[in-house]
């Protein structure tokens, strides 16, 4: 009965050419610095166009915290400062020069927590953690009330932690103690059933705040903000991080060795593509470049992140680890407004109550409710029911199954945007 | 973007597919006339959908067929023209295309269409079912579960409790029928049923014992008049069971977390 043993949720199929084996190496020869998604950031450069940059280096820090900063992902020649106004960070764009070297950091001091987080934060690694409620990078002296470590994927074509992790344990555990020391609350780490990963948390050297979390095989159940709703959901007092377990290890290296790692396990996968790889990349990666000599012949689409909550992008995202190559949908004829006005309607169907809804959110919350506080812009309703633990990501699944094409993210993203600023003042 | 198929018009041809076994045994008792009633409620209550999307910009829906099958085969008989086009009009108007269409109602429009033809026309008769026709609600219930658009919890907790009536000798063989297909038609639609699981038991049970109490205290109602009328009552409560649902799983995961 394996059917019944996964639990809740569903395995969507998107097609993709079967996988070449092997992971290579991939330094692209154009690398991006962009800030992490949710609100722009007010940045200070602190390179000028032509300067010389270490791998690791810093190369912005945010204007109103300058001990949080932005790292080169390689070593290279900053090509091009874009900064939207009011010094908004867009993207910093770096030509590869390899003998630019590497940036080491001083990390033998870093003994308390709040010289751990300055480590952190002045390395560049704090844009790698999440927070929520809201979404976006936690401000420099937040402290959560708990982090949820993601060593489990189930977005279709995502790489396994566990083979991102292999030989890395070591440093996993480091991180996981570290990061045990930047909370009071609990750090849950949420892992496939299974997973080689269970030993390092089980270890006795590490601190004894890590909760073990097993999640099954079906999406959304590894959806961070879906594991963040049953066990410990964010509040407007309580914020609650999170943190890709590949991530937690280069923290671990981080303070290991004092270098952080930049490079990540990528999948490049989608039917625009002739076969699909499995690369170790690195963030503000340039996807032309990773997808030029795989991608089929004819006009397609990149996207950052899964084929359920990517983005087109140019640059890999800095969250993300995965590339969805699809071909081009064709431009639509223009046809005869009673067949427009039948089939693609001005307002937008309802969301019709069904199985496939409620496992499209992984049985966690009352869907149809749910959506209906959505779409009317509930937001005490859509708090009560867990809003606040959720981001566009969680959603995704929802949103692709019902084929909204992009409401129910846009919806959510509207409201929890209206409550920021709400909670705000 | 890719999208998935689960929009509201995939749904409401999914349920057609699972009423088609009711649908078929009806139209074998019942004939060429059957069909023909069918083709007549199928045209009212598409002209009110054309109606409204040229006025109202809503778009129509197939699920003006899964509510001309539950009018066609549950309405008074030999009502006449007129009648039956007002019962169905003000059933479609205010049951359904007033709150915006198909998906957005409160009650079902052919549970609004039954209980004012009921009330308003009470000399005509109710029509009686024959034991094959009944029995095609089994596939048909079997099949919405299966693909997910007929709430199981409805069914079951319908099905419990009116299991229960039966062996307790309180539920005669033509209420059973009559209850069976009301069930199946109109009171587990997915849409007017409870959206909530403890809710939707609640919703099936309370339907169930609703007909249980018409059938032994009410003398001299029809049996399909018993379950439109208890149909009626238990989509009318609801969302009062799923605001109840909704207050309990708010405040246990308040009592687990210390917040919502």
């Amino acid at each position: 009965m394996a059917f019944l043993d996964t639990g809740a949720g569903l395995t969507p199929v998107f097609p993709s050419p079967p996988e070449a084996p092997g992971i290579t190496e991939v330094i692209t020869e154009e690398a991006a610095v962009r800030p992490p998604v949710g609100p722009l950031l007010h940045v200070t450069p602190l390179v000028q166009e032509g300067d010389l940059v270490p791998r690791g280096g810093a190369v912005a820090c945010l204007r109103h915290a300058p001990d949080v900063r932005f790292a080169a992902p390689i070593a290279g020649r900053v090509a091009r400062i874009d900064l939207l106004p009011g010094r908004r960070l867009s993207e910093i764009v770096l030509f590869r020069e390899d003998d630019g070297g590497v940036e080491h950091h001083d990390t033998k001091a870093a003994t308390t927590a709040p010289d751990l987080r300055r480590v952190l934060q002045r390395a560049g690694a704090w844009p790698l953690l999440r927070r929520r409620p809201f979404g976006g990078m936690p401000a420099q002296d937040e402290t959560p009330a708990a982090i949820f470590v993601m060593g489990t994927d189930t977005r279709p074509f995502a790489p396994d932690p566990d083979q991102a992790l292999k030989g890395r344990e070591e440093a996993l555990s480091r991180g996981l103690a570290a990061l045990a020391t930047l909370t009071e609350g609990p750090v849950f780490l949420c892992l496939a059933e299974g997973s080689r990963l269970a030993q390092v948390a089980a270890r006795k050297d590490i601190h004894m705040g890590i909760h073990l979390a097993p999640r099954g095989a079906r999406h959304p159940q590894s959806s961070a903000g879906i594991c963040m709703h049953g066990l410990f959901p964010a509040g407007l007092d309580t914020p609650v991080w999170d943190i890709h377990a590949e991530d937690v290890a280069a923290f671990g290296g981080l303070l290991d060795t004092g270098t952080l790692s930049m490079t990540r396990l990528v999948r490049i996968a989608g039917a625009g593509l002739r076969e699909a790889r499995l690369v170790r990349s690195h963030p503000g990666a340039d996807l032309r470049q990773l997808t030029q000599k795989i991608a089929r012949p004819g006009a397609h689409v990149l996207m950052s992140g899964s084929p359920l909550d990517g983005h087109r992008a140019h640059w890999l995202a800095p969250r993300h680890r995965q590339v969805t190559v699809l071909p081009r949908p064709p431009v639509p004829r223009r046809s005869h407004w009673l067949t427009r006005a039948l089939t693609r309607p001005g307002v937008a169907g309802p969301a019709i109550p069904t199985a496939a809804l409620t496992q499209a959110l992984g049985a966690a919350l009352p869907a149809p409710p749910f959506l209906r506080a959505l779409g009317a812009g509930d937001a005490e309703t859509a708090m009560q029911l867990g809003l606040l633990s959720l981001l566009e990501e969680d959603l995704a699944l929802a949103d692709y199954v019902l084929g909204e094409g992009g409401r129910l993210m846009g919806q959510m993203r509207n409201l929890l945007d209206r409550l920021r600023e709400e909670n705000a003042a | 973007m890719t999208r998935g198929l689960w929009t509201r018009e995939t749904v409401a041809s999914l349920l057609l597919a699972a009423y088609l076994p009711l649908a078929l045994f009806w139209t074998l008792s019942g004939g060429v006339a059957a069909l023909g009633l069918f083709g007549l409620v199928a045209l009212i209550v598409a002209g009110w959908h054309l109606a409204f999307m040229l006025l109202r910009a809503q778009p129509p829906s197939l699920a003006a067929l899964v509510t001309a099958l539950g009018i066609a085969m549950l309405a008074p008989e030999d009502l006449g023209l007129f009648r039956l086009g007002l019962g169905i009009s003000f059933g479609v108007v205010m049951g359904e295309m007033v709150f915006g269409g198909w998906g957005r109602n409160v009650v079902n429009p052919a549970t609004v269409t039954l209980a004012f033809l009921g009330f308003g026309f009470p000399t005509f008769g109710w029509p009686g079912f024959d034991a094959p026709v009944a029995w095609a609600a089994i596939p048909a219930a079997l099949i919405g579960m299966a693909l997910g658009v007929l709430p199981a919890a409805v069914l079951i907790g319908a099905g419990l409790l009116g299991g229960i009536a039966v062996f307790g000798g309180l539920l005669p063989d033509p209420v059973l029928y009559a209850a069976g297909i009301v069930l199946v038609l109109l009171v587990a639609d997915p849409v007017t049923s409870a959206g909530t699981t403890p809710g939707r038991w609640i919703n099936g049970a309370l339907y169930a014992a609703l007909v249980v109490l018409f059938a032994n205290q009410w003398t001299g109602a029809a049996p399909v008049q018993i379950a439109v009328s208890a149909a009626l009552l238990a989509s009318i409560a609801a969302p009062l069971l799923d605001e109840a649902a909704l207050a309990l799983w708010i405040a246990q995961r308040r009592r687990r977390h210390g917040r919502s």
